[in-house]
């Protein structure tokens, strides 16, 4: 069934709030896989998250997932989605067996199978000592797995989760997001994963969509972003503006970083270039490595452009 | 949880798919209902969440074991008629709607596990439907069980068991009828107020100072106006509407201490002079806007 058709398709999909616009005329068009949603704080991901669900209603355009229409199908489809909030969800007096025992069956799933697939989930997600205590005297680290849990009992086709790595520590964070990749990866469900942190999409994700003030900024497999991020620092002990100014008349694109020289490698040309260039100049090379760009380099510039108006 | 070496993995069940069967909405109406009246008596909860709904339930019972005890050893004392029952348990009844009503409705958005339940295939509706049908069914356990309970104890006492259940057979249908119209006006009225707080303690109050400050308006209303604001005095009061339906529905009729002056909720009844049928009439209204009350707000409520 999945495979298909789209998991996720918007059409001109609109949110507006007296004031604001979180959503303004999204296309998107997502295949089945583990898809991250980035975006900064107030993009719009969460908006498109509690759309998709139902759980807000779109000012105008549409959208489906799974093949299902969110407006008119919300029930039938929210029976194949799981859905892990930001916020806090949790009835703290409630154990883990018998919250998640309950979700389960509020999905849809029989008594007797609620309780087998709540012991499972349970275990998956680590929290099997645990699952007899109240929710109270949890960790910030087991409430989030609860949360993943509770999304992931009735074994949903999709999950959607809305910044699973909040408040948790360093290990707590390595910890969720090994999770949620082997979720996605080994047990074959799709899932959308928001965040706020390019680093954790990188980790875990094949597909990386960017919004930003509600419109689609990008939407492609992570391979195309890494591969487009390469590139070669350069260091000489003196004169890099002549070789900078050399380099890109040679036709290469060079970035200023201090006294580094940062040079776009799409292919090997740029060795050679960078050899022959100093050469030619006389200067001393001291190093020249191949950077593995993070995707957060990636957006760091546009970010700070971003900002620069309001210093002016 | 150790990780399994790829060879072993055939014996690692791990994660297993689900493919039976998604029951879908039904289902999921039936279980949040179950697990509203569960939560109702505190059960699945903490032995501190259970202190107040079963000591509550046990105090409805209260007077109907002793009534019964008192009548099994002096064999002449007259045993509460059921008509009069709600009259020694109506405060005790408006407590646990108080109580109760808050921890149903009030706790999910405090804690904000409202969002789980509509991201599933419930509807907003249902979410609100089950709510007051569990706490409506709490109610029907806390009033039809004392009075089943005193029915019998009247029959026994008769010393003709079947000779009084053949003679009274006719009150069975009052008790339920009264029974469900109080249990669905008390839970619909105490969930209207309920679900637009997240604070429990507004909620509690605001349920209990109804019922208390309704009662006691209405009661001094009805015994110094005249016309027809006197005859509508009693319409506003939880309490009142609730005696003057159920002794409509038993078909009885109070009588005035020897002044012909009220004495208590029931005599405020004939004091007002308003047919009684028309506390059934209050109360399917008062139930019909309660609900649309709730309805509104789980249309609109932020999940």
């Amino acid at each position: 069934m999945l495979a298909n058709m789209p998991m996720l398709e918007t059409r001109a999909l609109t949110k507006r709030y007296p004031g604001v616009t979180a959503l303004d005329a999204l296309d998107l068009q997502l295949d089945p896989g583990v898809i991250g949603l980035v975006g900064a704080n107030g993009a719009g991901k969460s908006t498109l998250i509690k759309v998709m669900l139902g759980l807000l209603e779109p000012t105008s355009g549409s959208g489906q997932l799974l093949g299902f229409d969110v407006v008119t199908q919300g029930a039938e489809l929210r029976q194949y989605v799981g859905y892990m909030p930001e916020h806090d969800c949790l009835p703290n007096d409630m154990t883990a067996t018998d919250f998640v025992g309950h979700m389960a069956q509020i999905s849809g799933l029989p008594r007797a199978a609620a309780r087998e697939r709540t012991a499972e989930t349970l275990r998956h997600v680590g929290l099997f000592e645990e699952r007899y205590r109240e929710i109270k005297g949890y960790s910030t680290g087991m409430k989030q797995r609860v949360k993943l849990a509770q999304a992931l009992v009735h074994d949903p086709r999709l999950m959607l989760l809305d910044e699973p790595t909040n408040g948790l520590d360093p290990a707590g964070r390595d910890e969720m997001l090994d999770l949620v990749k082997r979720t996605g990866r080994e047990f074959g469900i799709a899932i959308l994963m928001s965040s706020h942190l390019l680093g954790e999409i990188e980790r875990v994700c094949d597909h990386l969509v960017v919004i930003e003030g509600g419109r689609l900024v990008q939407s492609a497999p992570m391979a195309s972003f890494t591969a487009r991020t390469g590139s070669l620092v350069v260091e000489v002990e003196a004169g890099e503006e002549q070789l900078a100014l050399k380099l890109e008349r040679e036709g290469l694109q060079v970035k200023r970083e201090g006294r580094l020289l940062m040079v776009g490698l799409e292919d090997e040309r740029p060795y050679d270039v960078i050899r022959d260039a100093v050469a030619d100049l006389g200067l001393g090379l001291v190093r020249m490595e191949q950077r593995r760009q993070t995707l957060e380099d990636l957006f760091r510039e546009p970010a700070a452009e971003g900002l620069e108006p309001a210093h002016v | 949880m150790s990780e399994a070496p790829a060879t072993s993995s055939i014996y690692d069940l791990g994660y297993r798919r689900y493919d039976g069967v998604r029951l879908g909405r039904r289902h999921a109406v039936a279980a949040l209902y179950t697990h509203s009246l569960r939560t109702a008596f505190g059960l699945g909860r903490p032995a501190t969440a259970k202190i107040v709904p079963i000591g509550l339930a046990v105090l409805t019972l209260l007077p109907a074991l002793i009534a019964l005890g008192v009548a099994a050893i002096a064999s002449d004392v007259e045993i509460y008629s059921a008509n009069g029952y709600y009259g020694y348990v109506e405060v005790i009844l408006a407590l646990f709607v108080a109580a109760m009503a808050p921890e149903l409705v009030g706790r999910d958005q405090r804690q904000r596990t409202l969002t789980l339940y509509f991201s599933r295939s419930l509807l907003r509706v249902d979410y609100a439907v089950g709510k007051v049908a569990a706490l409506t069914s709490a109610m029907l356990l806390l009033t039809l069980v004392p009075q089943a309970l005193l029915f019998l104890g009247r029959a026994f006492a008769w010393n003709d068991f079947w000779g009084y259940t053949q003679d009274n057979w006719q009150d069975i249908p009052a008790i339920v009828g009264s029974g469900l119209l109080l249990s669905l006006t008390m839970s619909s009225l105490a969930i209207a107020l309920a679900c637009y707080t997240k604070r429990r303690a507004f909620a509690t109050g605001g349920i209990i100072a109804y019922f208390v400050i309704s009662t006691g308006v209405s009661a001094i209303v009805a015994n110094t106006a005249s016309g027809i604001v006197r005859k509508l005095s009693l319409l506003p009061s939880g309490f009142h509407l609730l005696r003057g339906f159920t002794l409509w529905m038993f078909d009885v009729t109070p009588t005035l201490d020897a002044q012909g002056n009220s004495n208590g909720p029931a005599g405020d009844l004939v004091v007002a002079g308003l047919d009684f049928y028309w506390y059934a009439v209050a109360a399917g209204v008062a139930i019909a806007g309660a609900l649309y009350i709730i309805y509104r707000r789980y249309q609109t409520v932020a999940a």
